[in-house]
């Protein structure tokens, strides 16, 4: 099997971009499922997080997709110029791939140096293709070390200690407008698992009020369960309550799956009046976005995104920087036994079929040859039944050398002759020809 | 009278705050000097606080050699100075205020150059002993410290400004930041401006008892409700109390109440300068009562 990765992230397309390459749930489901359709073969996971969206593929070595039919592919199903793509895109294969799916885990590729959201949302991939049923024994191996791994380097280097998360980043930002939390009012849109880091910094700063929204109202009631909000002062809110809680807020954490802004330019300037000049910290998380972006030019408003989260952390992760090469020797290890294994089960799928393929031979001959027998009638002399075996091996020995021996036909101007050779010469533990005896008659 | 004693060490604490406004401005600037060590900072701010106790103390000792400590416009301005520079020395130390010393220095700086200009070439001492001399060192000392308020407050102001326009602009994300909140600048506003406005208030009530009480007409003339000093002072003191309820009018919070706090010093300022620049009649010489030769007195 060949493993491909074909890729984007918040290192190679821009916010714009990323945003039309984005997938939600359904919208990977579907993907995954059509990509099956289409090279059924094949098996696939669509990592598609905030800043990344990258196409895991594992199929037969001569079987396509190609990495050019996957980008075509990514244009089709998100309408995406070609070019755009075409330019933002990295591409990695066999062990390469292994190795970016290992880093990204550990959180070595993320904005934020460490960080521990994108182990779940790894995880979260693999479950979705997996009940796609797209996830065959190499993308199963490859993702299970990829999350063990990631934990295991966690744990054994620290490299998610600290400032490593966006809420982390986002509490800092917010320490730049307010002095203290406690007569705050944090209102986050959406109960995914940004909202639920973002959630989890911020209450430690302990603001007054803590309520989040979202336009399922159960999901908001579970993630305060979760996050033990409870009381009058948090909480959950309805779906309705937008604008008043936008008036209402200090500090406005969102990040929903949904395609167009939630909260526009136009709905949200009829509420600044209601603020009474109240500064307002908001962190639109989502991708695509949920606040439109011309809402951070209003007074006394300040929105920051994923991108300027970016750049926030590029500056501040010099301590962890060094860490990441230990983090990188202790995942190489892991990627080592990872590709091995998927190695060694291509070579044992492939002995398999040899010894199929060899078993049939024999059994093919061997009814021959006893047709034979049965013809001597019992009428079989020592050299008769010598003769016969004589031809029986004969016929066993050229039809198991046939076709190796056909690709080193030298007439064939694509046969790598050289590679064969050596191979032949290492499997079989053959001479060169110097040391064979003069007598020794060609076998091709 | 011109004292080289007292002006050549105004000029040195001068040269010197400037040295700590270029060190501050590079701190801000450099987010990467702030693992620097702040000591060269500390240890100049605390040769100009010394300094100017030193000075204080020369001129109160050897050039008046009285008890009543400020007797010319230049021992006003160096008790600003003796004020101000220690209060710059703790605020470096705080971390929730780093970054207001970059907006405090110019003042500091400006304090001590006019304080060169008031030895050098526009000394006048105050007439003290001419009339009511325990109303006039209480005018004197309430204007100095209110203004002491208001320079506190427009320093806050205008580093508001500056915080806010680094936020807008999202410059330097990321970088160790060097300033304090919002937040932070805005109560720091409000509460220089609440002490810059109730001083100011009680310089205003002892100016106006001072020219009240007089049986002869001051230097602000019979009509002195039509003087140009009455009105700024008057001004002046009405922009305060604007600021000092910006909790109360919402739309005078934040930057609104940043710039206010900023027109409130320039007013205080240009109140001094107006009144210098305007022509006046002048004192007859037999007046003692005559405040002509108190331009600080510009509340």
């Amino acid at each position: 099997m060949r493993l491909m990765m074909l890729g984007f992230n918040h290192r190679t397309a821009p916010l714009e971009l990323r945003e039309a390459l984005a997938f939600d749930g359904d919208q990977a489901a579907g993907a995954i499922h059509a990509l099956r359709e289409a090279y059924p073969a094949s098996e696939c996971i669509l990592l598609s997080t905030c800043n990344r969206t990258e196409l895991y593929v594992a199929r037969p070595i001569h079987d396509p997709p190609t990495i050019e039919e996957l980008r075509t592919f990514i244009v089709q199903r998100t309408g995406a110029k070609a070019d755009d793509v075409q330019s933002a895109s990295i591409h990695r294969e066999q062990e390469a791939a292994a190795t970016h799916l290992f880093r990204v885990s550990a959180g070595l590729d993320s904005m934020v140096l460490g960080e521990p959201q994108v182990l779940g949302q790894v995880k979260r991939a693999y479950e979705l293709a997996d009940q796609c049923d797209a996830v065959g024994p190499v993308l199963h191996r490859l993702f299970q070390g990829a999350i063990t791994a990631s934990k295991n380097v966690r744990n054994q280097t620290g490299i998610d200690q600290g400032r490593t998360s966006v809420s982390s980043v986002a509490v800092a930002f917010a320490r730049n407008i307010f002095d203290h939390f406690g007569d705050k009012t944090v209102v986050a849109i959406g109960a995914g698992e940004m909202v639920k880091a973002a959630l989890a910094s911020l209450r430690r700063e302990s603001p007054r009020r803590l309520l989040l929204i979202n336009r399922t109202h159960q999901r908001a009631i579970d993630l305060a369960q979760q996050l033990e909000l409870t009381g009058e002062q948090h909480g959950a809110r309805a779906w309705e309550d937008m604008d008043s809680l936008l008036v209402e807020a200090d500090i406005l954490v969102s990040c929903t799956g949904a395609n167009e802004p939630i909260v526009t330019a136009e709905r949200f300037k009829p509420l600044l009046k209601k603020r009474r000049g109240r500064p307002l910290f908001m962190l639109d998380l989502a991708l695509p976005r949920d606040l439109d972006p011309q809402i951070g030019t209003l007074r006394n408003v300040y929105l920051y995104n994923l991108d300027d989260l970016q750049q926030a952390v590029e500056s501040t992760e010099s301590g962890r920087r060094e860490l990441v090469d230990e983090c990188e020797q202790l995942l190489q290890g892991h990627i080592d036994r990872c590709m091995g294994e998927i190695r060694h089960r291509d070579v044992g799928r492939l002995v398999k079929q040899l010894r199929q393929r060899l078993h049939d031979i024999a059994q093919e001959e061997q009814g021959r040859t006893a047709k034979k027998l049965a013809a001597l009638n019992g009428h079989s002399t020592e050299q008769a039944l010598q003769d016969l075996l004589a031809q029986h091996n004969h016929r066993v020995v050229n039809k198991i050398l046939h076709l190796p021996l056909s690709q080193l036909d030298r007439t064939d101007p694509d046969a790598s002759l050289g590679f064969y050779a050596a191979a032949l010469r290492r499997l079989f533990d053959l001479h060169d020809q110097a040391d064979m005896p003069a007598d020794e008659s060609d076998p091709v | 009278m011109p004292d080289p004693a007292t002006s050549i060490p105004l000029i040195l604490a001068t040269l010197a705050s400037g040295v700590v406004f270029i060190l501050a401005a590079r701190r801000v600037r450099r987010p990467s000097d702030n693992a620097a060590p702040l000591w060269p900072l500390h240890a100049i701010l605390g040769a100009i606080t010394l300094l100017c106790a030193g000075l204080f103390a020369y001129r109160i000792a050897v050039v008046h050699k009285a008890w009543v400590p400020v007797q010319a416009h230049v021992d006003g301005l160096l008790l600003i100075a003796l004020l101000l520079a220690p209060a710059i020395l703790y605020i470096q130390t705080r971390p929730r205020l780093f970054g207001l010393s970059l907006f405090a220095m110019p003042l500091l700086s400006l304090i001590l150059a006019w304080g060169v200009c008031a030895t050098l070439w526009t000394y006048r001492p105050f007439q003290l002993d001419s009339f009511a001399p325990a109303w006039s060192v209480f005018h004197l000392a309430v204007t100095y410290f209110g203004l002491l308020g208001c320079g506190l407050g427009a320093a806050g102001g205008a580093m508001y400004l500056f915080v806010q326009g680094r936020l807008k602009s999202k410059a330097g994300l990321g970088q160790v930041n060097p300033m304090a909140s919002l937040e932070t600048l805005e109560t720091l506003i409000v509460r220089a401006a609440t002490l810059g406005f109730v001083l100011l208030t009680l310089s205003l009530i002892s100016g106006l008892i001072m020219v009240t009480q007089s049986d002869q007409a001051t230097s602000l003339g019979s009509d002195w409700w039509g003087s140009p000093k009455v009105w700024l002072a008057g001004s002046a003191w009405v922009v305060y109390a604007l600021l000092i309820n910006v909790r109360s009018f919402s739309t005078f919070r934040g930057r609104r109440a940043a710039w206010l706090a900023i027109a409130g010093l320039v007013l205080v300022l240009a109140t001094y300068g107006a009144v210098e620049a305007i022509d006046r009649p002048e004192p007859d010489a037999s007046d003692p009562l005559s405040l002509e030769t108190n331009p600080e007195e510009a509340d």
